[in-house]
């Protein structure tokens, strides 16, 4: 029956209930939006990351990302790629031969990274070939393929069919040369990555160095990323002796810049609703001042001060749930149809592509931070209450019974 | 022993420049059943009185005993209680709670009483047939007539079964013939059910039907008539 009284006291000024709750469905449907935004540019840039180059997991040597030696290989590599493969959960894993070398063109040369992969394993780790511009991904049988990106491209002035000499030092120390011909150019959301790799068949870097098979790099992938843990979790225990990291620990500022988001956002939504609280505070105060003479009967007929308390705590409470409701429904079509439709930001592909962000923002909203607005919205409504519960308890039944 | 004795009360009010004397060592016992009509020109005290009598103000000193219990030792919340399970409260102004329907309004009281929802309903309606409003359970005050409304007041005053009814000028809002018919319902319950009325009023119909008239003047005691009609319980 307080629930029934507290319901129906909100529809007894239908107007300024309803203004109070656009403002908080509005406020909702915009900081959620915005909030979608973000983690959906934040998530863009994970993903983009992930699946450029970087997989969930992937596992070295010890030693190698310190110092990236040639003979920094991981022993026994085929069994363990082999191994994991057949890990549940697990959709691709793809070795890589990874030298630091230079790339000459014609007319200039530079720096780079040159990642001998097997073609087949690495589509299903990475997206690389997805982001062919010209040309096209590894063919069979044809030796000497590379791919690099469009940036290296124009930078060597390089087209399809160009030729390029890669350099690098081999197992003995000396320098090999080996002459490729580009066979694909790609483009990635990260300017830095498509100036700085080339990809080319682990079977040609091999025949280069006359060497068997050695892997510096295995890369796994798998069907969600909340399963990353898990699997992260077995192969350390399994390949003790070997670094396996997820992509939280490869790439700790994206790991950084996830929480960072979520704490921004949480901040940036209180903010929202302690605006919010002295409108809620206010809507309330004016229906306590209106109800004075009212909550003096209550008290007299010997309803207790601590009831009254709760029943104006409930009244605002339901005026705010009503208000967060319709908000949250407002900003989940509005995130849903966005998150599948996508937010065209070609206008500022340069700048987006410097931060290895795409040009179509999806937003995305997870279930956890509605859950954190819920929790937000009733402590709002709680606190917005206090003032004018407190001016209500501390009315003296006698003198407000008297109240015009 | 009586129902409510008022024992030397005197009400000082002193948040105003020179205190002023509310009530002036009033001395009186009411008996159970009793229909009495406190009296008096404005400022007189009665209302003072009826707040004093039904535990919504102290007495700066004096003591009012209830059922044999002095409201002075009550603390706020139990005075609360007591309010809650002894008092029945008719205000001027009806002040019922305009959102609910009259059923609910009697049911109300039970409900802060703690009794289930069956017995709620069960004894709302009836209050309300015994009122006269027996069509008018799911009507809300604000689709009622200023009698209909003091009615639904007065069957929420007997809802929590109290020892009394204070009726701080039921009248005052009606018309004649209105206020009559309440006074007849009023004095159908003294007399059915032995329920004790203390009326404040300037109203001379209540004045007329009232068993006992007390009049103040100046918070004091100026006159306490016993009449002839009384209750046929006493």
């Amino acid at each position: 029956m307080l629930l029934s009284l507290a319901w129906r006291n909100i529809w007894r000024n239908k107007r300024r209930s309803l203004i109070i709750i656009a403002a908080i469905a509005v406020g909702l449907l915009c900081g959620l939006f915005t909030s979608a935004i973000m983690f959906g540019m934040g998530e863009s840039l994970i993903n983009s990351t992930i699946d450029r180059d970087l997989g969930h997991i992937q596992i070295h040597t010890k030693t190698f990302e310190d110092d990236k030696l040639l003979t920094d290989t991981i022993p026994s590599s085929i069994k363990i790629l082999s191994e994991i493969k057949s890990q549940p959960n697990v959709t691709g894993a793809s070795s890589r031969l990874i030298i630091e070398g230079m790339i000459s063109s014609a007319t200039s040369s530079g720096g780079v990274r040159v990642t001998g992969i097997q073609p087949q394993d690495e589509m299903k780790v990475t997206t690389v070939h997805n982001n062919i511009v010209a040309g096209k991904y590894f063919s069979d049988n044809i030796p000497n393929q590379i791919l690099l990106g469009y940036k290296l491209a124009e930078n060597l002035g390089l087209k399809e069919k160009s030729k390029v000499v890669l350099s690098f030092q081999g197992l003995d120390g000396s320098i090999i040369y080996g002459a490729f011909r580009v066979t694909g150019i790609f483009r990635t959301e990260s300017t830095m990555f498509d100036r700085s790799t080339v990809f080319i068949k682990e079977s040609d870097i091999l025949s280069l160095l006359a060497s068997q098979p050695i892997f510096h790099e295995i890369v796994v992938r798998l069907n969600s990323y909340q399963k990353v843990d898990s699997l992260y979790t077995n192969l350390t225990k399994s390949y003790d002796d070997l670094s396996v990291k997820s992509w939280k620990e490869l790439a700790p500022e994206l790991k950084l810049m996830d929480e960072m988001i979520g704490l921004q956002l949480s901040i940036f939504m209180g903010v929202i609703l302690f605006a919010l609280l002295f409108g809620i505070t206010n809507t309330m105060l004016m229906s306590v001042l209106e109800r004075v003479r009212e909550f003096g009967v209550l008290m007299a007929i010997g309803m207790k001060r601590k009831k009254v308390f709760w029943m104006i705590i409930l009244e605002t409470i339901t005026l705010a749930i009503v208000g967060g409701i319709v908000g949250m429904i407002l900003a989940i079509i509005t995130i849903t149809y966005f998150g599948f439709a996508g937010i065209n930001l070609s206008a500022f592909a340069a700048g987006l592509s410097e931060w290895g962000l795409g040009t179509i923002l999806y937003p995305v909203l997870p279930v956890t931070f509605y859950l954190s607005i819920t929790v937000m919205i009733l402590l709002t409504a709680i606190f917005s209450a206090i003032y004018p519960a407190i001016k209500a308890i501390k009315l003296k039944p006698a003198t407000a019974i008297r109240t015009f | 022993m009586s129902l409510i004795q008022i024992n030397e009360v005197t009400k000082i009010y002193d948040g105003t420049a020179v205190p002023v004397k509310g009530l002036n060592e009033i001395n009186l016992e009411i008996e159970s059943g009793e229909f009495t009509a406190i009296v008096g020109p404005s400022g007189s005290g009665k209302t003072t009185l009826l707040n004093i009598v039904g535990g919504l103000d102290t007495p700066t000193s004096g003591s009012v005993v209830i059922d044999n219990v002095d409201l002075s030792t009550y603390k706020p919340d139990e005075l609360v209680n007591f309010r809650l399970h002894h008092i029945g409260f008719v205000f001027q102004a009806y002040n019922l709670i305009p959102v609910f329907t009259a059923k609910e309004n009697v049911e109300f009281i039970m409900l802060l009483q703690g009794l289930n929802k069956t017995d709620r309903e069960k004894r709302a309606i009836e209050l309300l047939e015994a009122v006269g409003l027996g069509d008018r359970v799911n009507n809300k005050p604000s689709e009622l007539s200023g009698g209909q409304q003091q009615r639904i007041a007065v069957a929420r005053a007997l809802a929590s079964k109290p020892s009394f009814v204070l009726a701080d000028e039921p009248t005052a809002n009606l018309d004649s013939a209105t206020a009559d018919s309440l006074l007849d319902l009023m004095e159908n319950l003294n007399e059915d059910f032995n329920m004790t009325f203390v009326f404040s009023t300037h109203d001379q119909r209540v004045i007329d039907r009232a068993h006992r008239v007390i009049t103040l003047h100046d918070g004091a005691v100026e006159k306490d008539e016993l009449k002839i009609r009384l209750s046929k319980n006493n």
